[in-house]
């Protein structure tokens, strides 16, 4: 079978940096193609030159099997295809039948025939069997739509290669299963797939082959069925990552934090505790409201009442937040410096218009770089240079300069890589080594198993469930405690 | 990085080019008497700048100043000739700092967005002084007290009194802000409203507060001002607020917020400042000034725009 797109000994330098070094890979017709890689391994500079963004410096791109040039992500497009980036360029105010046709919006004497818009966009959402209202505004839409109506702004121009960028990234378990029927119904259709995720279980779940890249070389190629996620993280990373569940090695101690209103949550010293939930089960926002970013929390903190109204209160009885976006939680044009000190800021100086005190600040920051391996080990190194995993363990630093006794932790390991995740993971359990609580939210169903001790179910802004590391905490009594069965 | 480095000292090598330009085409420029003369120009529309400079590192924007100077100079006119100098001089900026107070509570109580907020109150205070005044200078007649007087035109060790103001202003509030809590907690809110949020600041608060200082230095430059034109002047301080806006890009502060600083914004200023004084002693007609101006602000702007790329 000729492959429908495919690099053939491809390099691409940066000035003296090689991002890729000699990469071949195809993308047969109904093939999903898994591409999976550590940040910075050279997976975006490949994405980049298939889309017509980037030229090679040597090798060649192939289009049904004869050579193209790419100058353009116009050019790409015309040659079919489609790249379906991460934040996924709708008009929110538009309707979706227009955001499918954004950009070649059909007209008929000079005026847009609404009624071939209709049509067209209906098509193309009927390719992946989606009746999704045509007139209502992109911004009524759940994300997992949206995706789709990127997908089928895609096929209305006769896309047949895909290249979808860690589709997942945004999406809740139940949003994944609406992507991947998407996803088959593409194939059948003949369409070529190019799939990058950092979520390994997902590549093999959906992939026909899988490629790995590191530091811009081609390092493994697996088929179907042919490879465990220990093999691509091994090869990923070069090196072995510890994946099971190690526990803290304490005895949970005394309790830390009991919920006034939820009478399932009780956290204790050493212990960490996973909050498990589909998107709208209320997990993200009960770490909100016991932060005190939202009202109504009522709790005792080592048996004091507290009920914050402000981010403030729960900083200074000693609780951290880290969101679920690395954006919501860091300052991206200042310092690693400048973010970690400030929610500090009152603790380096004598008040809040006095000086801060600069020899203390370096004597702390530079011991939390040292600790936490944050790359670049500069202070002064601006957050929106370092990757994502080293800004995590900024958004982490931040709260270990404080000392707090309780960590609330909002996707922890969202977007980064494999060998970050082991750190940021490792850090965690540091942590509560120390005799102090962790509760985290993930939807990640694999992190639960790897981190929680204990997880709590929720669905409907409710805790439904807790069960116990120990007494029956497996993936499958999670995955039913979480959709209620 | 070293390109980096050269593209942050943009607006100093702009100032020293211009400087330079007006040098060579006209020797009238670098005497003693004009050197002055840019000093004082610069002076009051400094202090404004830096209040503007406050607002815009928290992410907001005040075209509401221009009124405040000829408010709070009226009200310090005003209050002067009934209670003394230094309770005119309080009434001024204090004055102002009401105005900043309201813009603060608007913006961050009634979330409204601080342009139109400020347009709000730059029309509304400038109707203000209208009806306070009638229209006419204050005092209509008779004259202010004397010191005050001597304040606008004398001199100490050599320099004006209304060029220390400034100086002043800009060494403590620098200071505030590259040393202090509230000075980072400034840059932070601006930088990322929800991360200072989620990282204990109270951000309506320190929000409110730059509007409050921003209006509070407007109504100190309305005092100086006064001084100046030895009489509160209802139609004073047209245009401030562009000007202050224009020296605060062009000392490349991000006009989103967070990011920038006071000196710069000086820079700024004296970048203004120094065009339309060379363009004077060049004869150029004044409407060519002002086209001049207008181009300058777009090329800084623009050059802001290149340096995030």
């Amino acid at each position: 079978m000729i492959p429908l797109l495919a690099a053939e000994n491809v390099s691409k330098r940066f000035y003296a940096t090689p991002a890729l070094s000699d990469v071949s890979l195809s993308l047969l017709p109904g093939e999903v193609h898994g591409l999976v890689g550590e940040n910075g391994a050279g997976k975006s500079t490949l994405i980049k030159i298939f889309g017509g963004v980037y030229r090679p410096d040597s090798g060649r791109v192939l289009l049904n099997g004869r050579e193209v040039e790419l100058g353009s992500p116009a050019e790409a497009l015309r040659a079919g295809i489609a790249e379906i980036p991460q934040e996924l360029r709708l008009v929110p105010g538009l309707s979706v039948a227009e955001n499918v046709m954004l950009g070649h919006l059909p007209a008929r004497a000079g005026r847009i025939d609404w009624k071939r818009v209709q049509a067209l966009a209906g098509e193309a959402l009927a390719r992946l069997h989606l009746a999704l209202d045509l007139n209502a505004p992109a911004s009524a839409l759940s994300f997992a739509q949206r995706q789709s109506v990127a997908i089928a702004r895609a096929l209305s121009r006769n896309a047949r290669i895909l290249i979808l960028d860690e589709p997942t990234a945004a999406l809740k378990a139940s949003e994944v299963r609406y992507l991947f029927q998407a996803v088959d119904r593409l194939k059948s259709q003949g369409v070529a797939i190019l799939y990058v995720s950092h979520r390994l279980e997902e590549i093999g779940q959906i992939a026909d082959r899988c490629t790995v890249i590191r530091d811009g070389r081609v390092v493994a190629r697996y088929d179907r069925g042919g490879y465990g996620i220990h093999d691509l993280v091994l090869q990923m990373t070069g090196r072995q990552i510890d994946l099971e569940h190690l526990d803290t090695g304490m005895q949970p101690g005394e309790i830390l934090l009991r919920d006034g209103i939820e009478a399932r949550l009780d956290l204790r010293e050493g212990s960490i505790v996973g909050l498990a939930g589909l998107l709208g089960s209320g997990a993200s926002q009960l770490l909100r409201r016991l932060f005190g970013a939202e009202s109504g929390a009522r709790y005792a903190l080592r048996g004091r009442e507290l009920a914050p109204s402000h981010p403030s209160d729960a900083i200074r009885a000693g609780i951290g937040m880290v969101p679920n976006e690395r954006m919501l939680g860091l300052v991206l044009a200042q310092s690693v410096r400048d973010n970690i000190i400030l929610p500090n800021l009152e603790r380096f100086s004598s008040g809040r218009l006095a000086g801060l005190n600069n020899a203390k600040i370096d004597r702390v920051v530079r011991g939390l770089i040292g600790a936490l391996d944050i790359r670049p080990a500069d202070p002064n190194a601006i957050m929106r240079s370092l990757s994502g995993g080293n800004q995590q363990k900024v958004a982490l630093a931040k709260w270990l300069a404080c000392e707090v006794d309780v960590l609330l932790l909002d996707e922890p390991t969202q977007g980064i890589d494999v060998a970050a995740k082991a750190q940021i993971h490792r850090l965690i359990r540091e942590f509560a080594a120390r005799g102090n609580g962790v509760l985290f939210a993930s939807s990640e169903l694999h992190e639960m198993m790897l981190l929680a001790d204990s997880v709590l179910a929720m669905r409907e802004d409710a805790i439904h469930a807790r069960i116990d590391r120990g007494r029956g905490l497996t993936e499958k009594a999670v995955h039913d405690a979480m959709h209620g069965q | 990085m070293n390109k980096q480095a050269l593209i942050e000292q943009i607006p100093v090598i702009t100032l020293i080019a211009l400087c330079a330009a007006i040098a060579l085409a006209t020797d009238r420029f670098l005497t003693p008497l004009n050197l002055t003369n840019v000093l004082v120009q610069a002076s009051v529309i400094t202090v404004v700048a830096a209040g503007m400079t406050f607002v815009i590192l928290g992410g907001g924007f005040d075209l509401s100043v221009g009124s405040t100077v000829a408010f709070s100079g009226c009200v310090a006119a005003g209050v002067m000739m009934k209670a003394g100098i230094a309770t005119g001089i309080a009434a001024g900026i204090a004055a102002g700092a009401l105005v900043g107070l309201v813009n603060g509570f608007v913006v961050t109580a009634l979330r409204v967005n601080p342009f139109i907020t400020t347009l709000g109150t730059m029309v509304s205070v400038r109707g203000v002084v209208f009806l306070i005044t009638g229209g006419e200078q204050v005092p209509v007649d008779g004259t202010l007290p004397r010191a005050f007087l001597d304040f606008g035109v004398e001199r100490l060790f050599g320099v004006h009194y209304l060029v220390w103001v400034p100086a002043v202003v800009i060494v403590i509030f620098s200071w505030v802000l590259a040393r202090t809590p509230y000075g980072r907690s400034i840059y932070a809110t601006g930088g990322n409203r929800e991360a200072a949020f989620l990282s204990g600041i109270r951000v309506e608060r320190i929000i409110t507060s730059t509007y409050v200082w921003c209006g509070a230095l407007a109504g100190l430059a309305g005092v100086m001002l006064a001084s100046r034109l030895q009489s509160g002047q209802p139609t004073s301080g047209e245009f401030y607020e562009l000007t202050a806006i224009a020296a605060v890009v062009l000392g490349g502060a991000a006009l989103h917020g967070g990011e920038g600083k006071l000196y710069k914004t000086v820079i700024g200023v004296f970048i203004m400042v120094v065009l339309g004084n060379g363009l004077n002693l060049l004869n150029v007609e004044s409407y060519w000034q002002r086209v001049a101006v207008g181009l300058v602000i777009i090329a800084a702007a623009a050059a802001d725009q290149l340096r995030r790329r």
